[in-house]
């Protein structure tokens, strides 16, 4: 257990010790030890949650940092559409402007890849939706909380993942092909992914379905919120054009809502699901056989969706204000052309190539699974203690304080129940 | 040879909480590292079991043993009862009331799927006198 996880960390100075986190973590990757939370690294998922309850700020995204950009090198932003619904009435093309304003060489949209994706989306369910036998329904693979979520606690379900390379990853490979020829060699480029949740991009953790690692690093909206906001009131214009110009419009900006992306594709059995509490309970569902009558199931573990993601600038509804303003001048028109979406398809541009094997083994639980006696033992432990999931012990649940006492990693001491009545003392 | 025992009692009528015994069952199965097409066969047959007690059976229990070689599975109710076990095991027949199969249950498909879904099922059932499902699965 480490003080931090790849995507969460906590600031000593102003963590109380209190168990907010401890009990709002969906993995139950979070102990109180000694006054202080330790994460296990490889049961966090990155959800945010723990960010979201704690009273004092001390949970903290991991980011690349909001350092300076490196002059000597050429900077590359791929923007999320999230970006824009932090600025009301601001049209695209202006943020991207502020991002190369900022010192950014380029600055891509990714409105042209979420219809790629959706269209190739499109394509995999009408081709196979007549096989009974598929793993119905399917989801998503845009939300990466969500396939960590399926890949560490609902493993029967990770075929039921869309094998599609997602929107970003799409965008990064491309965009990656585009640097290499105008400027030769990867090494003088960086690219930065802007988004609005902490999944920090380290190479292990995203290759599911073998997207390669295109992305250097991620900055969160917020971390470059101040600056985009200055440099949008000295907009200038005409801008300078830019040859990773994929003509971003107003449609992108629905992707932010739960909703957003199922919304223009063209099947009629999608459901839209957002919050982690709910997305659980779905996925609880369709293990237990649920919803096969349903085509495509997009989840969103933010509530709202992404505009309710931990990196936000502004608050989700306001954000939300800002898409419905925006959405109401795009009318959805498709730019990408349904031949060539076809003809790519054929030739395998989108598909993932993924080993479900390999992503199970990236996110299992590095944890060794209990035997049936240690099960009776936990069994026998929540007997004696008949207690009131307190979290005194710095356990989220007595069930899950037990099972650390039989792991060897708390003491029956810990218990402040057990402790009061005396260890040896009968049950209440 | 150690035997994991549990039983979660199902409420009459309790839509809300039925599926939560399997969901439960689901859990101890991942930690014991069982293989995941097993756990979801033993799920859908959890899950429908839940249901036919809540729609059509009375009071009930689901009722699991765990060992190294097998699971157990028995749900039980003192509902109503089945007069005709053999129709109620065909696909597609359905008894549910029409409120039911507004909210998506109903498709006669539970009883026939767990007999799929299982390594062995029996059904014991009388007019009046409950109904009581067992299934085996081997690990
Ligand atoms: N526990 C039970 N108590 C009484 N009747 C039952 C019970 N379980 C199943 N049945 C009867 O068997 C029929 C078929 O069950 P099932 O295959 O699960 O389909 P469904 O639940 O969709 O009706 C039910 O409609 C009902 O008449
Ligand atoms: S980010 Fe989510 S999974 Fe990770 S420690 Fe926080 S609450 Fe738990
Ligand atoms: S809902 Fe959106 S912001 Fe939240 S974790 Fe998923 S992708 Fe990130
Ligand atoms: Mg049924």
């Amino acid at each position: 257990m480490k003080q931090h996880s790849s995507y969460v960390y906590f600031d000593e100075a102003v963590c109380t010790g209190c168990a907010f986190s401890v009990k709002a973590c969906p993995t139950r990757a979070i102990r109180v030890r000694n006054g202080r939370p330790l994460i296990m690294d490889g049961k966090c998922i990155g959800c945010g949650e723990c960010i979201r309850v704690c009273p004092t700020g001390a949970m903290k995204a991991v980011t690349s940092g909001s350092e300076p950009l490196q002059k000597d090198r050429i900077s590359v932003a791929l923007v999320s559409p999230v970006l824009y619904s932090q600025f009301f009435g601001v049209p695209p093309g202006d943020v991207l402007q502020a991002l190369r304003q900022m010192g950014f060489c380029h600055a891509v949209d990714m409105s042209y890849f979420l219809e790629m994706f959706q269209c190739a989306a499109e394509e995999f369910i009408v081709r196979n939706r007549k096989d009974e036998k598929f793993p119905w329904p399917l989801i998503s693979p845009v939300c990466p909380v969500v396939v960590r979520l399926i890949a560490l606690q609902f493993p029967s379900l990770l075929s039921h993942i869309l094998p599609i390379m997602r929107p970003v990853a799409l965008m990064a490979r491309e965009v990656n092909r585009q640097l290499i020829r105008k400027y030769g060699k990867e090494e003088s480029v960086t690219l930065y992914y802007i988004n609005p949740c902490p999944t920090r991009m380290d190479a292990d953790r995203i290759a599911f379905h073998h997207e390669r690692p295109y992305i250097d690093k991620t900055l969160g909206i917020n971390e470059v919120y101040a600056d985009l906001t200055r440099e949008l009131k000295k907009i200038r214009k005409p801008a300078k054009p830019d040859m990773l110009d994929y003509g971003p419009t107003e449609n992108s900006l629905i992707w932010g809502l739960s909703g957003g992306e199922i919304l223009d594709m063209h099947l009629d059995r999608t459901l839209a699901v957002s919050g982690l509490k709910e997305t659980i309970a779905y996925l609880e569902k369709i293990e237990m056989g649920l919803f096969q009558d349903i085509e495509y199931i997009e989840f969103r573990t933010c509530p709202e969706g992404c505009v309710g993601g931990t990196l936000i600038a502004i608050d989700k509804y306001l954000a939300k204000n800002t898409i419905k303003k925006a959405s109401r001048k795009c009318g959805f028109k498709r730019r990408v052309s349904a031949d060539n979406i076809h003809r790519l398809y054929e030739k395998g541009w989108f598909s993932a190539k993924s080993s479900l094997a390999k992503t199970a083994c990236l996110f299992s639980i590095q944890e060794e699974p209990l035997s049936i006696e240690e099960l009776m033992e936990i069994d026998n432990i929540l007997e004696r203690i008949h207690g009131m999931d307190c979290s005194a012990c710095g356990a989220p649940d007595c069930r899950t304080f037990a099972e650390d006492v039989v792991r060897g990693e708390a003491s029956l001491d810990d218990c402040v129940v057990l402790r009061a009545r005396g260890k040896s003392a009968e049950k209440i | 040879m150690s035997v994991l025992k549990k039983t979660f009692h199902i409420n009459k009528k309790d839509f809300i909480h039925a599926g939560e015994a399997s969901i439960k069952i689901k859990n101890l199965l991942k930690s014991l590292n069982t293989d995941p097409k097993l756990i979801r066969r033993v799920a859908v047959c959890g899950y429908e079991g839940e249901m036919n007690v809540v729609m059509h059976g009375g009071e009930g229990f689901l009722n699991i043993q765990i060992n190294t070689g097998k699971i157990l599975l028995n749900i039980s109710d003192d509902g109503p009862g089945i007069e005709d076990i053999e129709r109620a095991m065909e696909k597609g027949f359905s008894t549910a009331l029409d409120k039911y199969r507004e909210m998506g249950f109903g498709a006669g498909m539970g009883l026939p799927n767990m007999k799929e879904n299982s390594d062995h099922f029996t059904i014991e059932s009388e007019k009046n006198r409950g109904t009581r499902v067992g299934m085996v699965f081997f690990r």
